[in-house]
C-alpha cells in the first residue's frame, strides 16, 4: 500500500477489502480524513436526498393510482429504492471506518450495506430509465432491462463498485437524452426542473465514478454534494406541482 | 377532429368537461359541448357518468339544464391539476 495511507488504513486494507470495493476504500477515506465533518457531511447530504427520493415516490405513487399511469408506478418505485439505498448508505457511511478498524467482525455486514447500496441504486436508475423508455419506445425495450442487469452483474463480480458506478452513469445519460427531448419537444417549467435534477444527479455520477477510480476523496464529497443539489431540484419540482394545485 | 378525440383518453375528456363547468360556474350542456369539444351523444354519456360520481350536479329550471361542480369535484380538479404538473415533468400526459 502507499505510504501516504494512514496506520489505522493500513490496518483496513490487511483485511483485504482493497480486493473488494473501491468506493468504501473511499469511504473510509473520507471518514478517516482530518476533516472531522465530512462523514457528518456525507451522512447528512446522503439522508436530506433519501428523503427528497422517498417525497418524490410518494408523489408518483399517490398521481399513477390517479391517472392509471405504469411509468408513473416505475418512476415511483425507483424513487423509493433510491431513498432506501441512500438511507443504507448514510448508515454505513458515518460508522464504516471505526468498524472496520475496530472489529473483524463488522467487516461483512458493512461490506453487505455498501454492496446493498451500489445493487439499490443500479437497479433504481434501471427502472426509472425503463420507464422513460417504455414512454418514448412502447413495450419492446422492456427485453433490455434484465440483459443490463446480468451484464452490470457479471461484470459487477470481477469490480463491483466500479462497475455499478458506470451502469449507474449510463443509465443517467440515458435519462437525462430522454429529458431532454421530452423538454425540447413540449417545454414546461416541470419538465425543465425535473430535467436539470437528473442532469445533476448525472455529474455528480461522473464525479464519484473518477473519484472512485483515483480513489479521490475530495471528489467523492462534490459528487456527492452535487448529487445532493439535484434532489434539491427535484424537491423544487414536487413542491412546485403541488403549489399548481393550490393555485 | 374525430382523430384527436380519439387520442383523449377518458380521463382528460372528463378533466375538459370538469374544467369547462368550472369556468362558466352553471354550465349550460351547449357550452360544454363546445369547450370539450365532443359529440352531444358522448357529452351526454360523460355528463351522466360524472353527476353518478358525485362531481358535478345537474340543476333544471324549466327548460334549462345547467351542470355546476360539487365540492368533490372542486377537490378532484384541484387533485388532477397536481398530477398534471407532475406527470409534465417526466414527459407524460393524462
Amino acid at each position: 500500500m502507499p505510504s501516504v495511507y494512514s496506520g489505522a488504513e493500513t490496518r483496513v486494507w490487511t483485511f483485504g477489502l482493497d480486493r473488494m470495493s473501491e468506493r468504501l476504500k473511499l469511504q473510509v477515506r473520507v471518514e478517516l480524513l482530518p476533516m472531522a465533518a465530512s462523514a457528518v457531511v456525507t451522512f447528512s447530504l446522503n439522508i436530506l436526498s433519501a428523503i427528497v427520493a422517498l417525497l418524490t415516490s410518494y408523489f408518483a405513487y399517490r398521481f399513477s393510482r390517479l391517472v392509471d399511469n405504469s411509468v408513473l408506478k416505475a418512476i415511483s418505485v425507483g424513487f423509493m429504492l433510491l431513498g432506501i439505498g441512500l438511507i443504507v448508505d448514510a448508515g454505513t457511511s458515518l460508522v464504516s471506518g471505526k468498524t472496520l478498524v475496530e472489529s473483524f467482525a463488522g467487516r461483512e455486514l458493512i461490506l453487505l450495506a455498501s454492496f446493498t447500496y451500489l445493487t439499490v441504486q443500479m437497479v433504481a436508475y434501471v427502472v426509472i430509465a425503463v420507464g422513460y423508455a417504455f414512454s418514448a419506445y412502447g413495450k419492446r425495450i422492456g427485453n433490455v432491462a434484465p440483459v443490463v442487469l446480468a451484464g452490470a452483474a457479471a461484470l459487477g463480480l470481477y469490480r463491483f463498485s466500479l462497475v455499478s458506478y458506470f451502469v449507474t452513469f449510463i443509465l443517467l445519460a440515458f435519462v437525462v437524452f430522454q429529458g431532454f427531448l421530452i423538454h425540447s419537444r413540449g417545454r414546461t417549467r416541470f419538465s425543465s426542473i425535473v430535467l436539470l435534477g437528473f442532469s445533476l444527479i448525472l455529474v455528480a455520477h461522473f464525479v464519484l465514478l473518477v473519484s472512485v477510480l483515483t480513489l479521490g476523496s475530495g471528489l467523492f464529497l462534490i459528487g456527492t454534494g452535487v448529487q445532493f443539489l439535484g434532489f434539491v431540484s427535484l424537491l423544487a419540482f414536487v413542491v412546485r406541482s403541488e403549489a399548481v394545485g393550490a393555485g | 377532429m374525430a382523430q384527436a378525440e380519439r387520442q383523449r383518453s377518458v380521463l382528460r375528456i372528463n378533466l375538459d368537461i370538469l374544467n369547462a363547468v368550472r369556468d362558466e360556474g352553471d354550465a349550460k350542456p351547449t357550452h360544454i359541448l363546445y369547450k370539450a369539444n365532443l359529440s352531444h351523444e358522448r357529452m351526454t354519456r360523460y355528463l351522466d357518468d360524472l353527476t353518478s360520481k358525485g362531481l358535478i350536479e345537474m340543476k333544471q329550471e324549466g327548460e334549462n339544464r345547467t351542470y355546476r361542480l360539487t365540492p368533490k369535484g372542486v377537490s378532484f380538479l384541484i387533485e388532477m391539476r397536481r398530477a398534471e404538473s407532475f406527470v409534465q415533468g417526466f414527459g407524460l400526459n393524462i
